[in-house]
């Protein structure tokens, strides 16, 4: 097929390979309490196109959480070089919208209030705001809620809420670290699958950290295997699964079931075959 | 039955100051001494205090010596614990003074301030700024510093400054441990009230006490005693209210209020 130039441009087929995020030869050393130098992140480098769910996947201390801090802004890495957009990074912004595992809501502002703080932070009129503010709130299910408190809520609607709070300032990229490693199984196979549908509408670059495997395969385009402390990517693996998902279908896909099993030995160090993209 | 219940615990408070009352009303007629006048001796003895002109502007002047001193100290000590709590090169700059500080009793640095100062309305509303400043930086500080660092990014990915983090994100973050340790203030403030006057004796609640105290009235001492005593807990009751409602949001801590309120 040929592409055929034109001065309109072609909405839905993007270029391919648009840059969101650059991560540039990044190491990352922390300082540990006995003055040894601890290497957390070792010589990363990852592009993540515009438009794409990227997990991060490793062992609890790999520095994937790191990873997603530096990106974020929160963390100055000690070399190299992080770029959004093509931009160095130089602190936290919002173009790029953090989702904490420990959810980080304001806990004095009701669930309204904590939607509206962004938009209100960016300068958007009171009424527009809340009107926005409430739309978010009936799409991640939390209609009904939007004057309780975060203490009055179950751990699976705080997160709702911290979701809805940081897609209310329409940052590019979502950077969500291990965002339901704190919810029940039930819970979180929920919040999965919210996220997914939530995601079809508007694919939004999303960077997300996670130990889990299944959730990893489940939701991403690519997931990035990483290894235990030096942090250092083990591999990158693309997942060709079919969009938009459905758990039903995919759990009893082999296809899913094969990249799961893959992954899980990729991790464990002890898969002899070769892992198929 | 319920209802039985609810209305006994919220008697409880008037019923335990009743059973207190009796206590004092028993002992002092088993004991029958001149020093120590029966309950209903000294209630009798306030309405006469409190009719008195003078008596009445010597207890205004005290509370607002107070009241000046417990605003000041909150209005320096509030922002101070803050930026203690966030900045590590501010605690360490202040932490050493504080620590100085912190044990001394407040009124014993009375006759000091009064050499310098006079025996005024400055040298007293001073020792009330000391005793009250310091439980409100130490609470002030804590609470700052338990602010969740997650917390203090979501502000900042939303575009907040530092400065607005400290005022929009740590200020209300830490506002139920800033209260508790302004509860303390309070009730210390109240406390070196008192004793200031005890020391400097020109004017206030204390110098009617203890000029009461000289001349043998003592019914007066114990009127002044029961006084000074509501002015507490009216004052930290109605604090409590006020604390109440400004972090209704966050976790009850005791099922059992302790208060008044």
């Amino acid at each position: 097929m040929k592409v055929v130039r034109s001065d309109i441009p072609v909405e839905p087929a993007r270029q391919p390979a648009i840059a969101m995020i650059e991560v540039d030869h990044v190491s990352q050393v922390f300082q540990t309490s006995a003055r040894q130098d601890h290497l957390a992140l070792s010589d990363i480098s990852l592009t993540i196109e515009d438009g794409a769910f990227v997990s991060i996947l490793g062992p609890s201390g790999c520095g994937k959480s790191t990873l997603l801090y530096i990106v974020g802004g929160f963390v100055k890495p000690t070399s190299g070089v992080a770029k959004v957009k093509g931009n160095a990074i130089t602190g936290p912004g919002p173009d790029r919208g953090p989702v904490f595992q420990e959810f980080a809501l304001f806990p004095w502002k009701s669930v309204l209030g904590n939607v509206m703080y962004g938009p209100r932070q960016q300068g958007v009129r009171r009424e527009e705001a809340e009107a926005q503010s409430r739309r978010l709130i009936e799409m991640v299910g939390l209609k009904g809620f939007e004057h309780f408190y975060p203490k009055e809520l179950s751990g699976g609607m705080k997160q709702r809420v911290a979701l809805a709070r940081t897609l209310a300032y329409h940052p590019s990229v979502l950077l969500m670290d291990e965002p339901f490693g704190a919810l029940d199984a039930h819970t979180r196979t929920r919040l999965q699958n919210d996220l997914l549908n939530i995601w079809e509408r508007d694919r939004k670059t999303v960077l997300f950290v996670t130990h889990s495997v299944e959730e990893a395969v489940f939701l991403s385009d690519k997931v990035v295997v990483m290894t235990r402390a030096p942090g250092r990517i083990k591999q990158i693996v693309d997942i060709g699964l079919p969009r938009p998902r459905r758990r039903a279908e995919l759990l009893l896909d082999p296809r899913y079931q094969k990249y799961v099993v893959d992954i899980e030995r990729l991790i464990d160090d002890t898969g002899e075959e070769e892992l198929r993209p | 039955m319920m209802s039985a219940r609810t209305l006994l615990s919220r008697s409880a408070p008037l019923l335990a100051c009743l059973v207190l009352l009796g206590i004092w009303q028993a002992a002092a007629l088993i004991l029958n001494t001149d020093s120590f006048p029966t309950a209903l001796q000294a209630i009798r003895a306030i309405p006469s205090i409190l009719g008195d002109k003078e008596s009445l502007i010597n207890i205004l002047a005290s509370l607002r010596r107070m009241a000046i001193g417990f605003g000041v100290a909150i209005l320096v000590s509030i922002p101070l614990g803050l930026m203690m709590g966030r900045s590590r090169n501010v605690a360490s700059f202040f932490n050493p003074v504080l620590m100085v500080i912190y044990p001394v009793p407040k009124a014993a640095l009375m006759p000091i301030i009064m050499l310098w100062l006079g025996v005024g309305d400055v040298a007293k509303t001073l020792v009330i700024f000391l005793g009250v400043s310091l439980p409100v930086i130490y609470h002030s500080f804590q609470g700052a510093k338990a602010v969740e660092e997650k917390m203090l990014w979501s502000g900042a990915a939303m575009g907040l400054s530092a400065a607005q983090r400290l005022v929009r994100i740590v200020l209300p973050a830490a506002l139920p441990e800033i209260l508790t340790g302004c509860r303390t203030g309070l009730v210390l403030a109240l406390i070196t009230m008192i004793t200031s006057e005890m020391i400097a004796r020109q004017s206030g609640a204390g110098n009617i006490l203890f000029n009461a105290l000289d001349m043998g009235q003592y019914d007066t001492v114990f009127a002044m005693i029961i006084i000074i005593g509501a002015m507490g807990i009216g004052l930290d009751a109605a604090f409590e209210r006020l604390r109440g409602r400004l972090v209704r949001w966050s976790e009850p801590r005791f099922d059992i209020p302790l208060s008044f309120a």
